[in-house]
């Protein structure tokens, strides 16, 4: 028997939090955790309740030789991850094209801007936030247009992804506002083509933990060319 | 008090998995591992299981940092979560009779313990929701009976079972069940209550 279906549900939430449910009862409920979201769904709304803070009263200070085991474990020394999967990279990247965009508007006022087309639109479930995507003629440079101005929050960012027909799932750049202008990574110029699809996720500051959209997607269109 | 958005930086840091975690890590324990320790330490009541428990409590933190959801958990609560669990598993599998006695360390205030385990005063970075969820949680515990208050404070705090609580306060199973079950319901209603905002 699905353990969401049962009416005690919410007395399983409460007993795993408080500690009381245990063995194999523990077990079967934190099965039905990883199996069915309306169990896991329904105990992260009772962790929200009963979410505490901890007083310093309590705190009482571990032997070195904790850390010093995680660190030998974890091999935390050695771990590095290829240059593209780094969120300071990301991030160094965001801020170049913060940067970037302030030098583009500045060097406007004496320049004319590159022609660009606009090749799609992208729209989530409230119209009026709709942003649209401009590519320049070489190809290079992605400029974003809202509608209205949309800021991330401090612990979020942004990140537009580019959904060739293929399947897969790239990463273009790591955003923290919706008005934008950035040179598209190399290896994706030629994938941006019609037939393919752009999306922009919410994700944590830095861009996705996991080079994959992990937060909700508010916006999404079709590249049109 | 620990600063909840530091440590939610130092999780999503550690989460990101690039040059900068390592550091984000050691930082978080540093910040955070004395607290976990005592949580532990509460439930499984060894010292060197406690400590036990903080490695592979951290070691499950650092490997699942990816799935802290920082839009809708609090990070010293989610990790607290985890440690606890660890406890109460540790505690299930060792023979309680050769741990020390819970007897000797557990005290029957259960009104201070909630005030020196709890900080119940909101923080600078909490949300209004949460402000509110915490008052009522608060409000709520208030109206329970006295012994449906311990035992839900005695379990929480120190990881009794059933079996355990009804020997510590020297009541039948069945008794000690009932007052836990009924504390939880009430416990329920009242949060639920509140929320609905019939209760005031």
């Amino acid at each position: 028997m699905k353990v969401a279906n049962k009416a005690q549900l919410d007395a399983l939430c409460g007993e795993y939090l408080v500690g009381t449910l245990r063995g194999a009862a523990r077990r079967r409920f934190e099965r039905s955790l990883r199996e069915e979201p309306q169990v896991a769904q329904r105990l992260k709304y009772w962790e929200g309740v009963v979410a505490p803070r901890y007083t310093k009263m309590i705190e009482t200070q571990p032997s070195a030789s904790v850390w010093n085991r995680l660190e030998r474990e974890l091999g935390l020394a050695r771990y590095r991850p290829p240059w593209h999967r780094r969120a300071g990279f990301w991030r160094g990247w965001a801020a170049a094209a913060t940067a970037a965009l302030v030098l583009a508007i500045g060097v406007q006022l004496y320049r004319q801007e590159p022609q660009v087309v606009q090749i799609a639109r992208l729209a989530g479930q409230d119209m009026a936030s709709a942003v649209t995507a401009h590519l320049s003629n070489d190809g290079r440079t992605l400029v974003l247009h809202s509608a209205r101005p949309v800021l991330a929050g401090p612990a979020q960012s942004y990140e537009l992804w580019l959904l060739p027909p293929d399947g897969s799932v790239r990463s273009l750049a790591v955003l923290g506002s919706l008005d934008a202008r950035f040179t598209v990574p190399q290896a994706h110029q030629r994938r941006l083509r019609e037939g393919g699809k752009l999306a922009v996720s919410v994700e944590p500051a830095g861009g996705s933990p996991t080079g994959k959209p992990t937060g909700p997607v508010i916006l999404a269109g079709p590249i049109k060319m | 008090m620990l600063d909840d958005q530091a440590v939610k930086g130092l999780l999503l840091r550690t989460a990101a998995r690039d040059e900068g975690s390592a550091e984000a890590f050691r930082r978080l324990y540093q910040i955070c591992a004395p607290i976990l320790l005592g949580v532990a330490q509460r439930i499984v009541g060894r010292r060197e299981l406690a400590e036990e428990v903080l490695h592979d409590g951290f070691a499950k933190i650092g490997r699942a940092a990816d799935t802290f959801d920082p839009l809708r958990a609090q990070p010293v609560a989610w990790m607290a979560a985890i440690v606890r669990n660890r406890a109460i598993d540790v505690r299930s599998s060792h023979d309680v009779s050769r741990m020390d006695s819970y007897h000797a360390t557990v005290d029957d205030d259960p009104d201070g313990t909630l005030d020196r385990l709890f900080d119940w005063s909101p923080g600078a970075d909490d949300e209004e929701d949460r402000r509110r969820a915490s008052r009522w949680l608060r409000d709520c515990l208030s109206r329970l009976t006295a012994v449906e208050r311990q035992s839900l404070v005695l379990a929480y705090e120190h990881g009794l079972s059933h079996g355990e609580l009804a020997s510590h306060l020297q009541k039948p199973l069945g008794t000690v069940k009932s007052w836990v079950r009924r504390g939880m319901k009430s416990l329920r209603a009242c949060v639920e209550a509140c929320m609905s905002g019939e209760a005031r």
